[in-house]
């Protein structure tokens, strides 16, 4: 600017002085005949403000009325550009400028044309104050208007409205804030996940890491970023392959790698990874989250032995079992037997008393040796072997309840079966279960004058629901959470015979067979006992008890 | 209970002596008790079956049944049934197990090794009486045996 005004006509500005009288009088020339006043002045969006040397605005343009509202007349002789200036930032101006240039300056016009009168160029940023009170931003050029003699005439103020630039470096200030923001959120999501994450690009080259990741290999971030992925494993053939998968599955889970870190502490490692995109879909590479699973299986090594122990436990208690029963009825049955002997051979010499007396200690030997045997039961039906195959329900219901009539052919009994859904089980198990649910039915409605019994199922659910429904003594609900305890007897057993286990029996075998069984039952009115067993596309493979 | 006696047919190996006397009892009821011989294990029965002696193989010689118990001392009852049908004299011998085992394990075993039958002894004596008679009757005057003269 400053070349400009000094040396308008030259069209390459090299700084020097004018050259010669001659130089001068073309210059005086030009400005005389206004060219250039015309062109700066005729500009609508340049404010162009010139004063004299005290800063008394002596000229006013277009640009200059339309910027800040005034008229010419308003301005012109009457004030500087310093009243149309912020005046906090004169003042705060005038102080920049005392220390910077260390001399003391005025606030007010001196210190917008401070250093324009020194022969500094300055272009500085001001607000100035409309004729209404608004304000806006500008930026402002200040050069010296010189005389012939070099003496300072005026100043030209050249400003230009900033409102616009202003906004956008604003709007770049909250959209660098929020992008920082942003990248911090992304950031401190990647680096507070205890799982060591990592992304690569579609060939396997790691592209960023988080702080577990480095922990796990030993390497900082710079050294891991570039370098590939299945450096980082004992088996990067494996590591390889895996980011192959993920590329063509677009993802793997749980997939077992060992980490081998620079000091070659070994780490296994279980990975979940997916492809990741940009907006527009594009492939831009995996994101890998690697989960220490050393602890895991640990404690799957531990759970293994617990699980070992147990099995061995538990065979121990069946051959205790085994043994106990097997050694128990001998002598239960020289208890029965010699107290029977004591009857044949010496009863003559026993009173009635005596004889009863001895019974008791009969039956009671008696009734143990059914309890061992129905223990013994219940334990056989966690040990045994499930196999499973088609069974045809409504045949074996039939069977049984055949068998059951026949053994009371006096009782008037009403027996129906509906057509019952096939089921997956072990045939002998499952037949089992039906000998004792209807052995119950029959026997808890053994003193009605016709008993009713039925039998139902449907399938619902992924699983084959059946049930039997008698009219018989019922049970209490209140005492539900006992019907399928090992010697657990809702009734007395002078009203039904029987130690209580056929339901626990029941509930083992469904229990193997991943099924489930419960009751409802009404004292008096009747029961109704049902159980589930699942169908063959959700059985899980059978197992030993633990 | 007199090895040296012409009508010993049956030989009893059970090492509880309750029921040993209740088999007996029961066998004695069948009309059957004058023919039994009693060991109390393993290692007896295959004494008294191959033992050195003249006796042994006079008393073998007149054996049409044995009554064996499984779980016994020494040698247990299975070992007795294995040497039984190892051993020429007695590959044909019929043999009833008598145990309280109900383990199916047991019984296949049993049959694996060329067991004639297989019978639980009940608890109620009664019963027990009764299976044991019923099993001593058809065993000695019922089955027909490889030699029988009858």
């Amino acid at each position: 600017m400053t070349h400009a005004i000094r040396d308008p006509a030259n069209p390459t500005p090299t700084d020097g002085p004018p050259t010669g009288r001659a130089e001068i009088r073309r210059q005086e020339a030009l400005l005389k005949t206004g060219a250039l006043q015309d062109a700066i002045f005729n500009s609508a969006n340049f404010s162009s403000i010139a004063t004299d040397a005290q800063g008394v605005i002596q000229i006013f343009n277009v640009g200059a009325e339309r910027m800040l509202g005034y008229d010419a007349a308003d301005v012109v002789n009457k004030i500087t550009p310093a009243d149309i200036s912020d005046p906090q930032e004169v003042i705060a101006r005038a102080k920049a400028l005392s220390v910077e240039l260390e001399t003391p300056i005025t606030p007010g016009f001196e210190a917008l044309v401070f250093k324009a009168s020194r022969g500094i160029e300055d272009i500085y940023e001001l607000t100035y104050i409309r004729q209404d009170g608004s304000r806006f931003p500008a930026v402002v050029s200040v050069t010296a208007l010189r005389d012939a003699q070099d003496a300072i005439i005026g100043y030209l103020l050249i400003g230009t409205d900033n409102t616009a630039r202003k906004q956008v470096e604003a709007e770049q200030q909250v959209l660098s804030q929020r992008l920082r923001d942003h990248q911090f959120y992304t950031r401190s999501l990647f680096e507070s996940n205890s799982d060591a994450l990592m992304t690569t690009d579609q060939f396997g080259i790691i592209t960023d890491v988080n702080k577990q990741m480095e922990a796990l290999t030993g390497c900082t971030r710079d050294e891991l970023i570039g370098a590939p992925f299945s450096n980082c494993f004992t088996d990067p053939a494996r590591a390889e392959a895996g980011i192959k998968q993920v590329l063509s599955e677009k993802k793997i889970t749980n997939y077992e790698l060992t980490a081998r870190s620079r000091d070659g502490k070994e780490t296994v490692v279980s990975y979940n990874a997916t492809t990741f995109y940009d907006r527009d879909r594009k492939l831009q590479g995996v994101f890998a989250a690697a989960r220490d699973i050393t602890e895991h299986l640990c404690l799957e090594q531990v759970l293994q032995e617990k699980n070992a122990a147990l099995l061995e436990a538990n065979k121990e208690l069946e051959d205790f079992a085994y043994s106990v029963s097997h050694d128990l009825r001998a002598p239960l049955r020289a208890i029965d037997g010699f107290s029977r002997k004591v009857i044949i051979g010496y009863g003559e010499r026993l009173d009635e008393e005596g004889r009863r007396q001895l019974q008791v200690v009969r039956d009671n030997a008696q009734r143990m040796g059914r309890l061992i045997d129905n223990l013994l039961a219940f334990s056989r039906m966690g040990r045994r072997e499930v196999v499973l195959q088609p069974l045809d329900m409504g045949a074996m219901v039939t069977g049984v309840a055949d068998e059951l009539r026949a053994a009371e052919p006096q009782r008037s009994i009403v027996f129906a079966c509906a057509p019952l859904p096939r089921a997956w089980g072990d045939a002998a198990m499952m037949r089992q279960v039906w000998v004792n649910l209807l052995s119950n039915a029959f026997k808890f409605s053994r003193r009605r004058q016709t008993a009713h019994i039925e039998v139902g199922g449907h399938t619902q659910g992924g699983e084959c629901l059946y049930w039997v429904k008698d009219d018989g003594a019922g049970f209490d609900m209140q005492y539900a959470g006992k019907l399928f305890g090992v010697f657990q007897r809702l009734h007395r057993e002078d009203e039904f015979e029987g130690v209580g286990c056929g339901l626990a029996i029941v509930a083992r075998i469904l229990q193997r067979h991943h099924g489930r069984i419960w009751g409802e039952g009404t004292p008096d009115a009747g029961a109704t006992l049902h159980f589930a067993l699942p169908l063959p596309s959700v059985t899980p493979p059978v197992t030993q008890d633990p | 209970m007199k090895k040296h006696e012409q009508e010993l047919q049956i030989l009893l190996v059970e090492d509880n002596a309750a029921d040993a006397e209740m088999t007996m009892d029961a066998l004695r009821q069948a009309r059957l008790v004058n023919q039994v011989q009693w060991v109390k294990d393993g290692a007896e029965a295959l004494d008294f079956l191959f033992g050195h002696g003249a006796e042994a193989a006079a008393a073998g010689n007149r054996l049409r049944l044995v009554l064996l118990d499984l779980r016994l001392p020494r040698v247990d009852g299975l070992d007795v049934l294995r040497a039984l049908r190892a051993d020429e004299r007695t590959r044909r011998l019929p043999v009833v197990v008598l145990t309280s085992s109900h383990e199916e394990v047991d019984v296949v075993r049993a049959y694996d090794l060329g067991v004639n039958s297989y019978l639980v002894k009940p608890v109620e004596s009664e019963a027990f009486m009764s299976v044991v008679g019923q099993m001593g009757l058809y065993w000695m005057l019922l089955n027909r045996a490889p030699g029988d003269t009858r």
